[in-house]
């Protein structure tokens, strides 16, 4: 497993210059491979044809070759590059493209005398690809209409068992292989509820043909499939290019197969390049990079897609601090040209509501935005950090991640552990040691502690997915039933994770409180095999458990060191994407080799940077915040509207249900009534998750049931648009006789002064020169003054611009 | 309130048009962004054949109705089992029902009763969440508290919501009187979430949730403040918003459009119904809710969930229904599927009622009867279901289906193929796992028209 992850690490990493071993021949044209070998009736080649343009990039033109042979009836070659066998024998393939050419020389041998078909190596592939054992298919748990495999194929023996002896052996019939239900099913001669998956004689009945010919027999010797490549590792396209794949499985002892046809090809970001099912790559007309999976029998490669505007010119904006050069690269490659710096005043608005989820107030905003000091953003940035308000704000973001529930974990134990959480973050505790302390945690659940994590994950699978997500950011979950479909975990990972928390005795105490004691536990036993697993960290050694002592320290130590692959890079993801309104992998807590960072070079440098900080959160923020990028504007130019995933323009976040809630209380100067909570408390400080609120409910207050960050709501609904228009909560707080308008348009403030108020309330900004004047004609009429104060202020509140942070 | 802003004195419905308050200066409201999101879904109908109901109202008797008493009497059982309901005729001939059921008796031929529904989640909570969202959840009955609870699979309403879009004004997925338990979103997110409305349709100061401008706000007023908030935007820092605040823009225009359109506000104002309509229905819960979920399908609307409960009749399970429970709903029913045929609308409106499970044919010693999920009667009309026809039988005791027994899937299978979303679609969850909208399952052919 070590291995795997470290050959995909080195794919992550590496950049690939595609087929840069071609030498300096004169010939624009380049064949992949040189020469081809097949060695069965069934065997396949893909061919890549590329012709170097005049730039000197290799554009693919596999599909604009012409090929032909000297020798007839040896090959065959198909118009996308595919060379299959036709007899045995020696051909010269000459590949053809405008005026140029160049040949490639073809054995064929095994068509007279072929090898036998490998089940593993042959029959499952072709199941997996035609989709038969998929999750949807008979890959479910209780199989299909009475026939079940393996989901993806990973359970060679149980497959084969139910194709060959399951329901009296009518699945295959070797004296009559065509009438085998597989293929009668398959090519849906018969009625087969998933329709036609085989065509009939295509290779890959052939191939199955002749597995049942040859009596379906079991491998008595199974090729150990090493890993796979795919070619090119990374590709640049112009906009709607397309570049056709090529897989090749590496077999023990260095023997190496063409799987193209039997991959499976998927794009994580359709937008930007989408894949097909014989693995061709076509760009949109969206610049950015995109990754495409390749997976086969549980093994994944990736190609990375790197598609630049095709016009532009690229100035390099200042560098504040490591951050910038690294996103500055990644934009020139791409030539997309970033936004400007924000203004003061949506910088200040963006900065509060990010770290401390509170606006400021029109006081604050006025006095910094005339604060003429240069250094006036690195100065306010500390400030926040410093805020009691940050605390509150990241307490309740934690809270949500560590899925404090009152329902789950009792009042008590809710309001315990939140305090816990708290104090961690108002004292920085360093990251590494919070995450010790809640892994290591025991006690009364109602104590100041992190104890109630182990209430709310009841048993060790519980945690060891949950552990894994929070604070690895693998999803391993996937992998307690099969193969992870993406990457290498398998069920022997799961419970190997799962095994550290078999230890936890949880004692009942009071009134649904338990009291956490961490003993030794013993490992789990694999649900298949039935034998233990001994307990290990994900890619890690079997861990070496002390005798007789609690297994989540060893876990503890394992999880949080620096040399971790997956510890730091998550949490850096976490603060990245909080900041920047992305993560630099999506989903942010989706670590996988097959999901790299859409700017590797950045992801590490920031992984490095928060180790040499010793995992101080607020240092760490504040070189986040520090940086050009981060200050950009959200406004975005000809060339970086389509770009998400580059950092080129600020993001618009939504922003929490408690803290919309909060700036619609702040803005209008009416606090909000938490019924059992004292006046003028603030959402961001209550610790109760289901206090009844109907405005904290429309606005996506998630309920606190996964540890998953996407259960928080951040996309927008109609009901909080109408929420917002027309709620009681909204229209009483602006029009209430103490509320903010009110009290302007009692003042005797001039009409631009009250103007002024409201917008640095509202938006933290002066009114625009275009704005003022439909102010000015809204306050028109001085009996009506507090009338327009209030419409003017409903107006604000409904603004994109007051919905979200940008 | 209500009708003080949609009746006669504050129309926005006619003085103030909508037109006049989205279009400011030749654009639509807030910058003339379109509506992609929404346009493509109604774009999605995913099928080739035309559907046959264009909407669906579902009503969802929560705690399990006791078939054995309504639709599926056993007089010849033991007395412990028969209860003291008698079986009455119906207007077809051989299909007898309950004799608490009158209204029903006499328009049977236009509605099938399906007696060989089946499942095995005896649990409130898990079996409601399997009928609404066609998956066993993965939670266990009891241990998810509050609403919603389905953190995964989305509800049938959800689905139609995603795959159709609305017809019109109102949103496509309308919940009343309350929420349905696992009627939410799931993993689809909050914009296939269903627009609950919270507010009994009964009462006489029934108004709908943010829906009301309120009284403070002259019709003059909100205009202003919606061609202020216009103009802002046209000018200010959201104009060019891409994505997430795109999205809020198209919300509020059709928020908007629900507060100033005369179609939808007219499909929310029940109380402008004629009395005799009104009580045609009957002046409960589920009579108001069934009329203004046939004023919502006229209006466009996709998918009602209607919200009944107290079914669960573990005590004194006769007098329950006699008196409090089967009337209105006898009532309610039999006046929405009489009132839609009426209307030429029964025939693509899809109507189902039925509970979480039916109940157990032993009467236990509180005279109630208990949880039994093994066998349940399913009611269903129009939008492509045989009129008159009586589907399945059960044994002697109406404990389990004599004839093919029909499951969740099956049921939901069928509800999509009528409404012409295609079932086998498949949408990947957060964690890429491909589900398809119905796991299986078999159309129930018996039951079409």
């Amino acid at each position: 497993m070590r291995q795997h992850i470290c050959i995909g690490l080195a794919l992550l990493t590496e950049i690939v210059i595609p087929l840069a071993a071609w030498g300096t021949e004169p010939s624009p044209l380049r064949v992949c491979p040189e020469a081809i070998r097949l060695d069965s009736p069934e065997s396949f080649e893909q061919l890549l044809v590329f012709e170097l343009s005049d730039e000197g990039i290799p554009v693919d033109v596999t599909r604009q070759a012409a090929y032909s042979t000297l020798a007839a009836g040896v090959v065959e070659v198909s118009p996308s590059g595919q060379v299959v066998p036709v007899s045995d024998g020696h051909a010269d393939l000459r590949v053809r493209v405008g005026k140029h050419e160049t040949t490639v020389a073809v054995e064929v041998r095994g068509v007279a005398a072929p090898p036998p078909v490998s089940f593993q190596r042959d029959v499952v592939p072709i199941l997996s690809k035609a989709g038969c054992n998929s999750g949807g298919c008979h890959g479910k748990a209780e199989g299909k209409n009475g026939f079940k495999l393996s989901v993806f194929g990973y359970d060679t023996a149980a497959d084969f068992h139910a194709i060959v002896m399951e329901d009296c052996g009518r699945r295959v019939s070797p004296a009559a292989p065509d009438q085998s239900l597989l293929l009668l099913k398959a090519t849906a001669q018969v009625p087969h509820g998933g329709g036609l998956k085989i065509e009939r004689n295509s290779r890959w009945y052939r191939l199955l043909r002749r597995w049942i010919q040859e009596r379906g027999a079991v491998d008595r010797q199974v090729e150990h499939l090493v890993d796979i490549s795919v070619e090119p590792a990374e590709v640049t396209l112009s906009p709607h290019g397309s570049q056709q794949l090529r897989v090749m499985a590496r077999y023990q002892g260095d023997h190496s197969r063409c799987v193209t046809a039997e991959g499976e090809y998927q794009s994580n970001n359709d937008a930007i390049a989408a894949a097909s099912r014989d693995g061709l790559v076509t760009a949109t007309d969206v610049p950015g990079e995109a990754a495409i999976l390749v997976r086969y029998l549980g093994q994944v490669a990736i190609c990375r897609v790197t598609r630049p505007r095709d016009e532009g010119t690229f100035a390099r904006p200042p560098e504040r601090n490591f951050i910038d050069p690294l996103v500055w690269d990644k934009l020139e490659l791409l030539r997309i040209a970033p936004s400007p710096l924000a203004d003061d005043a949506t910088f200040l608005r963006r900065v509060f509501l990010d770290t401390i989820g509170t606006l400021p107030t029109a006081a604050e905003a006025r006095s910094w935005l005339a604060d003429p000091a240069p250094d006036k953003r690195r100065r306010v940035i500390a400030e926040l950090l410093n805020r009691p308000e940050y605390a509150d704000y990241w307490a309740q973001r934690w809270s949500d991640l560590l899925q404090v529930d009152r329902d789950a974990i009792t009042p008590q134990g809710a309001v315990a552990m939140t305090r816990w959480v708290r104090g961690q973050i108002a004292q920085n505790a360093p990251y590494d040691e919070f995450v010790r302390a809640i892994l290591m945690a025991q006690g009364s659940t109602l104590s100041e502690s992190p104890a109630a994590f182990f209430q709310v994950h009841g048993d060790p699978e519980k945690l060891a997915r949950s552990v894994s997500q929070l604070f690895l950011g693998v999803r391993i979950e996937c992998a307690q039933c099969h193969h992870h479909p993406f990457e290498h975990w398998d069920q022997q990972d799961y419970y190997a994770l799962a095994g550290f928390f078999t230890g936890i005795v949880r004692q009942p105490i009071s009134q649904g409180a338990l009291k956490i004691v961490g003993k030794d536990g013993e490992d789990m036993k694999h649900p298949r095999t039935g034998r233990p697993v001994p307990a290990a960290g994900l890619g890690a050694a079997v861990a070496d458990l002390p005798p007789h002592a609690d297994r989540c320290r060893t876990l503890a130590a394992w999880a949080t060191r620096p040399e971790n692959p997956f510890f730091t890079r998550v949490i850096v993801n976490r603060l990245w994407a909080h900041y920047m309104g992305r993560g630099l992998v999506e989903p942010l807590d989706d670590l996988r080799t097959t999901n790299p960072a859409s700017n590797e070079r950045l992801m590490n440098a920031l992984t490095d940077h928060l180790i040499a900080l010793h995992y101080d959160l607020k240092a760490f923020t504040q070189t986040l915040l520090d940086s050009y990028v981060y200050q950009l504007s959200s406004q975005v130019n000809d060339s970086n509207r389509l770009d998400l995933q580059n950092y080129s323009h600020a993001a618009w976040k939504a922003v929490p249900a408690e803290v919309l809630l909060d700036m619609i209380s702040q803005a209008t100067g009416v606090p909000e009534e938490f019924n059992g909570w004292p006046r003028g408390i603030r959402a961001i400080q209550i610790w109760d998750n289901r206090l009844p609120s109907h405005s904290l409910e429309v606005f996506g207050r998630p309920t606190g049931r996964s540890g998953c960050a996407c259960e928080r709501g951040a996309e927008p609904t109609m009901a909080q648009a109408l929420h917002l228009m027309n709620s009681p909560t909204a229209v009483r707080k602006v029009q209430h006789r103490d509320g903010r308008a009110a009290r302007l348009a009692a003042s005797n403030l001039g009409t631009d002064e009250l103007v002024d108020e409201l917008y640095l309330a509202a938006l933290s900004r002066f009114p625009t020169d275009g704005e003022r004047p439909l102010m000015r004609q809204a306050l028109a009429r001085p009996a009506d003054r507090r009338e327009a104060a209030e419409d003017i202020l409903w107006t604000l509140l409904n603004l994109r611009e007051f919905v979200f942070n940008h | 309130m209500w009708n003080k802003v949609f009746g006669t004195d504050r129309r926005f419905c006619d003085r103030i048009t909508r037109r006049r308050m989205l279009r400011v200066g030749g654009t639509s409201l807030l910058g003339g962004l379109t509506l992609p999101t929404l346009l493509q879904l109604q774009a999605n109908a995913a099928t080739s054949k035309p559907p046959k109901a264009k909407a669906c109202i579902f009503l969802m008797l929560e705690g399990g109705p006791s078939h054995i008493d309504l639709w599926d009497l056993k007089p010849d059982a033991p007395a412990e089992v028969r209860g003291p309901f008698k079986p009455i005729s119906t207007v077809v001939p051989g299909t007898q029902i309950s004799e608490i059921l009158p209204l029903c008796s006499h328009l049977a031929d236009k509605f099938t009763i399906l007696r060989s529904h089946s499942h095995n989640d005896n649990a409130h909570q898990t079996g409601r969440h399997w009928v609404l969202t066609g998956y066993p959840p993965s939670f266990a009955d009891g241990q998810a508290k509050g609403v919603p609870f389905n953190e995964l699979y989305p509800s049938i309403g959800s689905i139609v919501s995603r795959e159709l879009g609305s017809d019109g004004d109102v949103p496509p997925y309308i919940e009343v009187p309350n929420a349905l338990g696992p009627g939410g979103p799931g993993f689809y997110g909050a914009q296939y979430a269903p627009f609950t409305i919270d507010s009994d349709p009964a009462q006489p100061d029934f108004s709908v949730r943010d829906l009301t401008v309120p009284d403070s706000i002259t019709s003059e007023r909100f205009a202003r403040r919606v061609t202020l908030l216009s103009e802002i935007e046209q000018r200010g820092a959201g104009q060019q918003a891409i994505g997430r605040p795109q999205a809020l823009t198209s919300y509020y225009e059709r928020a908007v459009d629900l507060v100033t359109s005369p179609q939808a506000c007219k499909a929310f104002n029940v109380q402008s119904e004629s009395t005799a309509m009104r009580e045609r229905y009957g002046y409960t819960s589920i009579g108001q809710s069934a009329l203004l979920a046939r004023r919502l399908v006229e209006a466009g609307c996709r998918f009602i969930g209607i919200d009944h409960g107290s079914w669960d009749t573990h005590f004194d399970n006769f007098a329950s229904l006699e008196k409090t429970l089967a009337p209105p709903m006898d009532r309610a029913f039999s006046a929405l599927v009489t009132d839609l045929d009426q209307r030429g609308m029964l025939d693509d409106t899809l109507v189902i009622m039925m509970g979480e499970m039916g109940r157990t044919p032993q009467i236990n010693k509180d005279v109630g009867r208990d949880h039994w999920s093994q066998c349940q009667t399913v009611i269903l009309a129009g939008g492509g279901i045989k009129r008159g026809a009586l589907i399945g039988a059960t044994d002697s005791t109406a404990s389990s289906p004599m004839t093919q027994p029909y499951g969740i899937q099956d049921l939901l299978r069928t509800v999509f193929h009528l409404l012409g979303v295609d079932a086998d679609k498949v949408y990947l969850t957060p964690l890429g796992r491909p589900l398809p909208i119905v796991n299986g399952g078999k159309l129930i052919d018996e039951v079409l028209a």
